[in-house]
């Protein structure tokens, strides 16, 4: 007997990304079915550390002149995704069936456009004033690139960022989906954002968690985590006759750690209690989920964690992996562009593989994959995003 | 669901002058709100965060371990990320571990949940100059979805001046403890934030445009006065968002409240 859901699923009806795993989700599918990594030595900036980073290395577009002001590599990279795919037709599409009063945008980033205040905060050493085109509510404070978007796409429903480092654009699909069912929206554009920056690549370096070269997710020989930058954009509304075959947002379950600021509780607790979430909100049993991407930083504190979690959760695992030795970690936007990973493992029928993966560590005690598996219809699939600040949310997905 | 129920309220102004002015009761930082081994460290931001919100628990009774919370703030924890920034154009800047970590905008989400051992999600949350309404719609949101109660609290430090000059200060902080539906012992109740043409004080106009943060102070002048208004402006936006409101039998019946969605 199936437990009714405390909360009403969304439909998926359109969604797109540009990563270093590629400029669409086209070339995201290529690059999850080589499963080779996608890291390369940093182009953007100078770092006095070695690394390989997911950087999007192909041109981006100009913001338009009325929008100059909002200029930032994070808003481009935005911008970059929209115009993938006829994302933008579809968001234009809900607009004109529901009036842009009644579509709402909610952004997770954690970044903004920091990448382009640092430049700033140069001139500022320079010459003690800050150049004439920086705006710092509109390029660095959190909700710049939502605000951006809202305008370069006319929507005039409630507009906001979640920033809870490393689960906020899987944070922002959760509060999307409650602006749907409470109905003070009738389509909700979610975008996770993030672009690489020096404070994101020096900050981690300073806990201590980079790895030099390509990172090798929940490998008993990890080395640390690389960074990665992308924007994933995703369409939600209410479930209609005519979406019945786009893949559905069940529930997204959230959780505080408690513990620790920087390090995640070492049983996975939150972790555990945001997966647990997840399946209590959609009326799910842990028995139905035929999958788990996971956010598998490849930091042994977070793999270990994740690890404890998963086993404390399902008494037998389902299939379970991690993309970030592909894409690397592309903070904020991670559980944005994971949840598109894990719709395009719905959608075409694969499981993604763990690139970097030779020797799982033994604490894993679950079926990892490690190259990807075709031909199997995957149903039901979580995904984890877990952030600084013990701030957890696993995203359940269902097909259409 | 037909209202919010406000159950406590904690307004914190550190500069004296400007609490002095305000319209309703605030205090000072109480650092006794914040652990002794996180004192040292924290920001302006979170000091200020936790004073008001262990004030609307004090004031609701409510036991902050329960709660949900939802911190919203423009800035965030923007002197910390200033203090790195300038160490960043440096090629041998020093970036600390601490100082990265307490950059993010949920730090004080994070502390919080930590030192009141609370395992409820916690969410930071920003939105430029709608950021109270945005924090107020959200709130509405994980109620109406979830029931029970919630903590919201919003709040900036002073940024640094050359960022915006002119703006980005006074620091101000205020948390409200919020439950689903009409609820006894409750200040006021609150609607569902909606885009309407509710004037927003002329005098407190030209202080919110440089702090946005501020654009609760009618709200707050409600809640704590009495003086309850039906609408209620959250931003000196025209049009922009507002919250209808009521205290006991002002407040419209089951039904009436339909046409405040």
């Amino acid at each position: 007997m199936r437990i009714s859901p405390l909360i009403s699923p969304v439909a998926v009806t359109a969604y797109q990304c540009v990563s270093a795993g590629g400029d669409d989700v086209d070339a995201l599918y290529a690059s999850l079915l080589a499963n080779r990594p996608c890291l390369k030595p940093l182009n953007l900036f100078d770092i006095p550390f070695d690394t390989v980073v997911g950087e999007v290395t192909s041109a981006l577009p100009d913001i338009r002149r009325d929008l100059q002001t909002y200029n930032s590599r994070n808003a481009r990279l935005a911008l970059k995704a929209l115009e993938q795919g006829g994302f933008r037709a579809e968001v234009e599409r809900a607009v004109a069936l529901y009036g842009a009063t009644r579509v709402g945008l909610i952004l997770g980033t954690s970044t903004s456009g920091i990448y382009d205040s640092e430049n700033a905060y140069a001139r500022l050493q320079q010459d003690g004033v800050m150049p004439d085109n920086f705006y710092f509510t509109k390029v660095q404070t959190a909700q710049a690139t939502a605000e951006f978007l809202q305008l370069e796409l006319g929507l005039q429903g409630p507009c906001y960022a979640i920033s809870t480092a490393c689960s906020s654009s899987a944070k922002a699909l959760a509060a999307a989906q409650r602006l749907l069912v409470t109905d003070c929206c009738d389509a909700v554009l979610v975008a996770g954002v993030d672009s690489l920056c020096r404070l994101t690549l020096r900050g981690f370096n300073s806990l201590q968690l980079i790895s030099a070269d390509a990172c090798r997710p929940m490998d008993a020989g990890r080395q640390g985590i690389n960074i990665g930058e992308g924007a994933a954009l995703l369409l939600l509304e209410k479930p209609s006759a005519d979406n019945t075959d786009r893949p559905r947002l069940l529930a997204v379950g959230e959780s505080s750690d408690a513990h620790h600021m920087s390090a995640p509780h070492p049983e996975g607790l939150g972790a555990a209690s945001a997966m647990a979430q997840a399946l209590r909100l959609a009326g799910r049993d842990v028995s139905e989920v035929d999958y788990i991407n996971l956010h598998a930083t490849a930091s042994t504190l977070n793999d270990l964690a994740e690890a404890r979690a998963v086993a404390s959760v399902f008494a037998n695992p389902p299939p379970c992996s991690g993309v970030k030795g592909l894409l690397g970690h592309t903070l904020g936007a991670a559980g944005a562009l994971e949840v598109v990973v894990s719709l395009l493992a719905l959608e075409r029928g694969f499981l993604p593989g763990t690139c970097g993966l030779q020797m799982p560590d033994p604490e894993c005690r679950f079926p990892l994959v490690t190259a990807p598996e075709l031909n199997v219809s995957p149903r039901l699939i979580l995904s984890n995003a877990f952030g600084f600040g013990g701030n957890n949310a696993s995203v359940l997905l269902e097909a259409a | 669901m037909d209202c919010m129920s406000l159950l406590g309220v904690g307004v914190c102004a550190p500069d004296p002058d400007f609490r002095a002015n305000l319209p309703f009761p605030a205090f000072a930082i109480n650092r006794e709100t914040i652990p002794p081994l996180l004192r040292r460290r924290s920001s302006q931001a979170m000091q200020m965060a936790f004073s008001a919100a262990s004030a609307a628990c004090e004031q609701a009774q409510r036991s902050p371990s329960s709660l949900p919370a939802i911190f919203a703030s423009v800035a965030g924890e923007i002197n910390t990320t200033d203090q790195i920034c300038n160490q960043l154009v440096k090629t041998d800047g020093v970036m600390s571990p601490s100082a990265f970590h307490n950059s993010v905008q949920n730090t004080a989400a994070g502390y919080w949940s930590i030192a009141q051992q609370c395992t409820q999600p916690a969410t930071a949350l920003a939105a430029g100059s709608d950021t109270l309404a945005m924090a107020l719609l959200e709130a509405w949101c994980q109620l109406a979805c979830q029931g029970g109660e919630l903590l919201l609290v919003c709040y900036d430090e002073a940024w640094p001046g050359y960022l915006v000059p002119g703006c980005g200060n006074p620091a101000f902080a205020y948390a409200l403890l919020l439950a689903a539906g009409t609820v006894d012992g409750r200040l006021m109740q609150i609607s569902r934030p909606q885009v309407g043409e509710s004037i927003f004080p002329a005098d407190w106009t030209d202080s919110v445009n440089s702090m946005p943060i501020l654009a609760a102070i009618p709200l707050l002048e409600a809640a704590l006065t009495g003086r309850v208004p039906q609408a209620i402006a959250l931003s000196p936006h025209m049009p922009g968002w507002q919250v209808h409101a009521g205290v006991a039998s002002a407040y419209p019946k089951t039904g009436d409240g339909e046409k405040w969605r």
